[in-house]
């Protein structure tokens, strides 16, 4: 009887120990959640509160850093400013820069700078810090520093006086601005002359100075990164008190963690978690525009490839609506040239389309020559069966994906082996190496319909993966790199999507839509992106 | 004893340089090195950058070499990722770590040897069968699920507790903060070791308590209170400290996970940051580290043994 007691005794404790826990914890807990519909919402912008965004690992406080990677990029766009961000049709407006104008020949473009800002330590910002961030670290070709590819055309950039710059090409860049809008962030001269940019851990790590709404406040290695609002900030203050980036390596926290309040805002990766948010009250999905084209490639280098009617083969071979319904839950649009419909004045759908026609797919095998003569299923050429190395790297919903594309390959006659790796170990192989033979991934581009970098014969040992040539498309690209009149490049971009879709320098798929999650309560975001609406993070604001 | 303790120094260093060779050599064959972790559209130009930079183009041998050079001398290095010692970052993030392995290891003790004993003298009863069929259950569910079953019940649908984060530290600290968002990460953890301490007490007292010394004991009077704690669970003890001394790096391992989901600052999110990111001297400091600490565990659980079972000499 005495031990009976004992042991309810401490069952009772503990019992209330944990209804302790609720009362206390529920308490404070409406505050975080505080999940208002959208209707019931304050028209009125309303200055403090904070937001908290995901990052799924430390971040590197320096845009041009190699190891600067996404997680990175959010922080970066709000600590620091570049000379040009993405409008709100996603066509470049002013940032730093209030202007700009390119000389006829298009060989010069010359930007007009702003000349009340100030870096976060209190220096005035000049044309300096521009020409020092493009010509000490960009154009330095032995520190391989972030995003250059961009600016393979750039010569120099010179400080014509305070508050202008002059970019000085090799060749014609009617991308320019546009590129300079895509984490191309100035960094202050004045702390990193005469320094390594890339050990200068007192800036990179601990106490970065920038431009942006935002300075920092405090950081914790694993843990956040607090940001604060900027009082000197040129633009309109921030209505935000603080912006929390919370270190979270796992994805399905993010999800919980927006579920429970306790995460604002950012772009879905893994769609499968889809129909939770959505039958939650005090979070919103929106589907967000972006320039990005989803593909297969295959090596051409591989002969059987190289009949562009082999590739239209599997293009038909795939139902790429059923992935785009199922796997994607409709965040996507069929995709047959790689222009986005994102960049609405570029994109169009007047190309040639492919639908889900498996018998039209063996047709143009067979007109290639790949005829399943001995029945077992597998077309054939010469005795040889069409076998296929299928090599993709885990991610998101990436092998959900590939794993369909297999089963409607096979369904058509390829032999189809399908090898999910781990990311870098794919990178390796696909990017570094060119040793594969078919993978499947996806294209993130500044706003700019330029596609030289990924189907030009001179980016063959660039970001043409396929290794992809052909003389026409380059004349194409060529062109509308060298002319900024956009109705010019309106007709030569219509021309080369027809091409594209004819020829499959990619065999493109879809062009995804972000799923940007975000807490009810969070408004002012403008109906961009994520990573673009992180430029407008001042006038994010939370209401009631 | 001093003997003994030079030799199983002697054997430690061994360990560890057994270690730090497969280590090293393992993470450097692994496909895709840092210069692959690199955005997808960096050039070759960059990739190369990044390799000269880092001394990647080196052969392994030397690389080895002036690693271990380096490190006998104290110096783990600087982290590729974040240009920073590699010793500043454990530093930074092992305070946290033992933090969790401490509250777990305190509550799956007590509670570990509480239902171990009970289960034992409940021999065949409804309590021994309750506590036995808990046990396997928390021994077979895997920590990733239960935790992401655990935060959508208490931080999700209840709202109860905070679902990741190590709480507000520092000049903002608070006591409830800071156990709230303990509880969860120690429930977690506690799962992986409690029922092996449970399993492991119960059957040492069943074994004690069917020896004759007990029943001399109960056959002299005495009370049944202090022949179970007294007399039998002092020498079923033995067993459990090795025990206890064995769960301490499947805690460490446990972590890794634990951490990841509860997004804990500790040093088990440190080397999957390390290993995504292809941070080769980051992953050496940190599987020396969680090696060393598995050796002193090792080392401490033997000194321990011959204090508490005088039988046991390390001579």
């Amino acid at each position: 009887m005495m031990r009976k007691s004992k042991w309810s005794s401490l069952w009772l404790i503990l019992i209330s120990l944990v209804l302790l826990a609720a009362c206390s914890y529920g308490s404070d807990s409406g505050t975080t959640t505080g999940g208002e519909s959208e209707e019931n919402a304050a028209a009125e912008p309303k200055k403090g509160g904070k937001v908290s965004i995901p990052i799924v690992a430390d971040p590197t406080f320096n845009p041009w850093h190699p190891n600067a990677y996404a997680e990175s990029n959010v922080v970066n766009r709000v600590l620091f400013s570049g000379l040009t961000q993405p409008g709100e049709d996603l066509a470049p407006s002013p940032d730093l820069a209030k202007e700009w104008e390119t000389s006829e020949n298009e060989l010069e473009w010359t930007f007009h700078l702003r000349d009340d800002v100030k870096w976060h330590d209190g220096e005035q910002f000049t044309a300096d810090d521009v020409a020092f961030t493009f010509n000490e670290i960009v154009l330095n070709e032995e520190l391989g520093a972030n995003n250059t590819s961009y600016f393979q055309n750039l010569k120099e950039v010179q400080a014509v006086d305070d508050y202008t710059v002059k970019f000085i090409l090799e060749s014609p860049l009617a991308a320019l601005p546009a590129y300079l809008s895509f984490n191309t962030e100035i960094i202050p001269q004045h702390i990193f002359e005469g320094q390594d940019p890339w050990e200068l851990t007192s800036f990179n790590k601990e106490k970065p100075v920038g431009t942006g709404a935002f300075k920092l406040k405090s950081y914790t290695s694993g843990q956040n990164v607090v940001l604060e609002r900027n009082e000197d900030f040129y633009g309109e203050k921030a209505l935000l008190d603080e912006v929390e980036y919370k270190v979270l390596a796992d994805v399905n926290t993010h999800v919980a963690q927006l579920l429970s309040g306790e995460l604002s805002i950012f772009a879905l990766d893994d769609l499968s978690a889809i129909d939770r948010i959505e039958s939650a009250d005090n979070v919103g999905i929106y589907a967000r525009e972006t320039p990005r084209f989803f593909w297969i490639i295959t090596n051409q280098n591989d002969e059987k490839y190289q009949d562009v009617r082999v590739r239209q083969a599997i293009l038909h071979s795939i139902d790429r609506q059923n992935i785009i319904d199922t796997v994607l839950k409709g965040y996507g649009t069929i995709a047959d040239a790689g222009i986005a419909p994102a960049l609405k004045e570029y994109y169009t759908d007047d190309v040639t389309r492919y639908d889900y026609d498996p018998e039209r797919a063996k047709e143009l095998l067979a007109e290639a020559g790949w005829e399943d003569t001995d029945g077992d299923g597998i077309v054939d050429k010469d005795g040889e069966p069409f076998t296929v190395d299928f090599e993709i790297g885990i991610q998101g919903d990436l092998e959900a994906v590939s794993q369909m594309v297999q089963q409607y390959l096979m369904k058509t006659g390829f032999d189809v082996k399908l090898n999910a790796m781990e990311w870098n170990a794919m990178i390796q192989d696909v990017v570094v190496n060119r040793d594969y033979e078919m993978s499947l991934n996806w294209w993130r581009y500044p706003a700019d319909p330029d596609l030289s970098a990924y189907m030009h014969s001179n980016a063959v040992k660039g970001n043409n993966i396929p290794g992809y040539k052909n003389p026409e498309l380059d004349k194409l690209l060529e062109a509308g790199a060298q002319t900024s009149d956009v109705e010019e490049r309106k007709k030569i971009y219509a021309e080369a999507q027809k091409l594209m879709s004819e020829e499959l320098p990619y065999i493109f798929l879809w062009y995804p839509q972000e799923a940007q999650v975000r807490a009810n309560n969070l408004k002012g975001v403008p109906d961009l992106a994520f990573g673009d609406a992180l430029h407008y993070i001042h006038e994010w604001y939370i209401a009631e | 004893m001093v003997r003994f303790l030079l030799n199983r120094l002697g054997q430690s260093i061994v360990l560890l340089l057994i270690v730090s060779i497969i280590t090293f050599f393992l993470i450097n064959l692994a496909p895709g090195g840092p210069a692959s972790t690199m955005r997808m559209d960096a050039t070759e130009e960059e990739r190369q950058a990044m390799v000269e930079k880092l001394g990647l183009d080196q052969p392994i041998m030397v690389r080895y070499l002036d690693w271990i050079t380096n490190a006998v001398q104290g110096d783990l290095g600087t982290s590729f990722t974040s240009s920073e010692p590699v010793l500043q970052r454990i530093m930074e993030r092992i305070p946290y770590t033992i933090e969790l392995t401490i509250f777990t290891i305190i509550i799956s003790v007590f509670f570990g040897i509480l239902f171990g004993v009970m289960s034992a003298i409940k021999r065949g009863r409804a309590q021994d069968h309750v506590i036995n069929f808990v046990s396997v259950i928390g021994l077979s569910v895997p920590a990733f699920w239960l935790g992401l079953m655990l935060i959508l019940l208490f931080s999700i649908t209840l709202g109860w507790l905070p679902s990741s984060g190590v709480g507000p530290r520092g000049t903002e600290f608070d006591l409830w903060g800071w156990i709230s968002h303990l509880i969860l990460p120690v429930l977690i953890l506690t799962t992986t070791v409690l029922p092996h301490i449970v399993r492991f007490t119960r059957s040492s007292m069943l074994e004690v308590i069917s020896q004759n010394y007990i029943r001399t004991a109960r056959a002299k009077g005495a009370k049944e209170s202090i022949v179970l704690y007294s007399h039998a669970l002092r020498n079923a003890l033995i067993p459990i400290i090795t025990i206890i001394g064995m769960l301490i790096p499947r805690l460490l391992s446990g972590a890794v996970i634990t951490e990841a989901i509860f997004g804990w600052t500790g040093i088990g999110t440190l080397i999957i940051e390390a290993a995504r990111g292809r941070d080769y001297p980051l992953v050496m400091g940190v599987t020396m580290v969680i090696t060393i600490v598995v050796v002193v565990c090792n080392l401490l659980v033997d000194l321990l043994y011959s204090r508490v079972d005088p039988r046991v000499k390390n001579v």
